[in-house]
């Protein structure tokens, strides 16, 4: 086994596994459609929330599809291999992060304008939300393949990956509906943008270690 | 500086020996120092000319909130104790800190509503420091799901260590961006190396039970822990003689 | 060179749920043997296995090989390992074909068929692993035995869900294996051929 040939099975791996992209997709619009028919279909509502609901849709999203990141792998015998092989685990696990990342963050920002219509977001204001996106979601991510790698042993984690990691998602939605928002009241929105980024090189300091940490511990 | 007081704490006899013997002794003391504080505060501190007498529930609230943070910090430096040098007390010490954080947090939110009645007109106030103990609350629940959702302990241990960890890198970022997000709450009550901004009749007796509350907590962490050893280390014989001791 | 690679285990602690496994574990195996790791259930042979493959951290003890302490870092060993555990690491939904170029990116499709061939799953090269048997899976991570070049094989029960003539085809490898100076360490509750002269290891007390 060699970085690149785990690079081609990963990239394979996901074209096998379409439909786990498109549940994600569909889930994310299932929670869209929540919100106006859950509270008002109003523009008066949608406009201004537009941001916070697309991001309250995307991290819940993002976190259920890093969820089972390790899962298969685990079950198989894979993981197993993996660890054996010699590669450097860490890099293992960000090589099928960025994989993972761009199976969902991509058809995801290809379909935001759609979206942001669908809640009234005017159209100056999209180009700020795919930033937000793009800088904020590899945080999510890299905390969520921690929560994933603890959990992998567990035959049914994914209320507990929700639970011990989505309070660590909070700061990054607050700055990423408050860019939003920002932008909104035709203020600037470049500091809230350059934390967002702050977390998620933080993030990806800190998390393929220790996401390597938990996935030898949980291995037995 | 000499270092064998913190290699005793590591060794589980010793510690269950002291926690025996100190145990009940700083419970006591906790108790007391609660009492004079509650006394003194309901009795004889004056009334805030603002809020009237509803204020003197900060000698719970404010104790109680300082302690919801203080627990979590102790489990993060657990939680890196364990991860760096695998002292084995560490995870004991979690296992035992994590839900009576988590009962703190709670009672800071439940004193938080019932203060926010009278002073606000509302129960609940989204405000930077109430919503800050919530998502600490949910922390808190989110470790000790953790430890309790393993068959195999040391997984357990392990998990509930990483989490902790992150949980001590974020909550200044958490604290950071809630406070940014909405700020309306009053400043903080106590500011170490500040000197208060109430008069002293009201800030002693918050003295007081915020020491009560530290020595109570304190006592029935080891009492926690001394359970936890009980059942880690069943097979140890100084284990065997400490329960035939009692007679069972 | 290769006669100098020896796998050294010395005073090994294994732990597994609370469970002590193994205490005070000590062995060599040498370049060209044949070890066959015996045990009742649950003695931890796919455990120890599992250690020495970098899997799973002994609470004790040290490793070496080929001269060099590999306790905390196996790299040096796993250059030269091949590890097949209980599940060998097949992926449902790749072909038998792409499971295989995983771990040999270099080989050619003329070799991995060739591989196939030995182990019998030719012509399910290109169908999907869910689609096969128990037994035909296990074969798809066995087939890695014909490609690899690596010296140092750890086998963990690789005779189950195999019929007689594969029994006996795995056996010849060994056979070569070891003849080519490679070192294989092995579980299984089969009787092996008396002519692979394996040495046994015991993990009862």
């Amino acid at each position: 086994m060699t970085y690149l040939s785990f690079l081609k099975s990963e990239l394979l791996a996901v074209f096998y596994r379409k439909q786990d992209t498109i549940n994600a997709l569909a889930f994310f619009l299932i929670v869209i459609t929540l919100f106006p028919l859950g509270v008002n279909p109003s523009a008066d509502f949608l406009e201004p929330a537009a941001g916070g609901i697309v991001w309250c849709a995307a991290s819940l999203a993002i976190l259920l599809s890093v969820e089972s990141l390790f899962k298969e792998d685990f079950n198989d015998g894979s993981l197993e291999q993996l660890i054996a092989s010699g590669l450097y685990l860490p890099i293992t696990i960000l090589i099928k992060l960025v994989i993972q990342w761009c199976a969902v963050i991509v058809p995801l920002l290809l379909l935001i304008p759609l979206f942001s219509q669908m809640l009234f977001l005017p159209w100056s204001i999209v180009h700020v939300l795919i930033f937000t996106l793009l800088l904020g979601s590899p945080a999510l991510f890299l905390v969520g393949t921690i929560g994933a790698a603890l959990t992998v042993s567990l035959k049914r984690g994914a209320v507990l990956v929700l639970l011990i990691i989505l309070p660590f998602y909070l700061p990054v939605i607050i700055f990423a509906t408050g860019a939003i928002s920002a932008a909104q009241a035709g203020q600037d929105y470049s500091g809230q943008l350059a934390i967002l980024g702050a977390i998620s090189l933080l993030s990806l300091a800190l998390s393929p270690g220790m996401s390597a940490v938990s996935i030898k511990a949980s291995m037995n | 500086m000499n270092w064998t007081w913190f290699h005793k704490f590591g060794s589980p006899k010793w510690f269950f020996q002291w926690a025996d013997k100190w145990g009940k002794l700083i419970f006591y003391i906790g108790i007391a120092l609660f009492l004079v504080g509650l006394v003194l505060g309901l009795g004889f501190a004056p009334e805030d000319y603002q809020q009237g007498n509803s204020v003197r529930i900060i000698y719970i609230h404010v104790p109680a909130a300082m302690l919801a943070q203080s627990c979590y910090l102790a489990l993060g430096v657990a939680g890196i104790v364990f991860m760096v040098w695998q002292m084995k007390m560490a995870p004991i010490f979690m296992k035992a800190m994590a839900p009576i954080g988590a009962v703190m947090a709670f009672l800071a939110l439940m004193s938080g509503a019932i203060w926010g009645k009278p002073t606000w007109g509302t129960w609940w106030v989204w405000d930077a420091r109430l919503t800050s103990v919530l998502i600490l609350f949910l922390m808190y629940l989110g470790i000790v799901a953790i430890q309790n959702s393993f068959d195999d302990t040391k997984l357990a241990d392990k998990a509930a260590a990483i989490i902790a960890i992150i949980g001590l890198i974020n909550l200044p970022i958490i604290k950071y961006s809630v406070e940014w997000w909405n700020s309306l709450h009053q400043p903080a009550t106590f500011v170490i190396g500040e000197k208060p901004s109430m008069p002293s009749e009201m800030w002693v007796p918050l003295l007081f039970s915020v020491l009560g509350f530290y020595c109570i907590v304190t006592a029935l962490v080891c009492w926690r822990m001394q359970t936890e050893l009980l059942i880690r280390e069943r097979r140890a014989s100084w284990v065997k003689k400490e329960v035939t001791k009692h007679g069972v | 060179m290769q006669s100098t690679l020896t796998l050294s285990v010395s005073n090994l602690l294994i732990e597994r749920a609370e469970r002590l496994l193994c205490k005070d574990l000590s062995f060599e195996i040498h370049a060209g043997e044949i070890v066959h790791i015996v045990g009742e259930n649950g003695a931890g042979k796919s455990s120890l296995l599992k250690v020495i493959a970098g899997v799973l951290s002994p609470l004790e003890g040290e490793l070496f090989f080929a001269g060099e302490r590999i306790t905390a870092h196996r790299d040096v060993l796993q250059a030269q390992l091949c590890y097949l555990g209980h599940l060998a690491g097949v992926k449902s939904s790749f072909t038998v074909i792409e499971n295989l170029a995983l771990h040999f990116p270099a080989a050619t499709e003329v070799q991995i068929l060739a591989a196939l061939r030995s182990v019998n799953i030719e012509k399910y090269a290109t169908t999907p692993a869910y689609q096969l048997s128990a037994g035909q899976q296990k074969r798809i991570g066995l087939a890695r035995l014909w490609l690899t070049n690596k010296k140092v094989w750890l086998l963990d029960e690789p005779f189950t869900a195999l019929d007689t003539k594969g029994v006996t085809v795995l056996e010849e490898k060994l056979q070569q294996h070891a003849e080519l100076g490679g070192m294989t360490l092995l579980t299984t509750h089969q009787k092996l051929n008396s002519t692979l002269h394996a040495r046994e290891l015991s993990l009862d007390s």
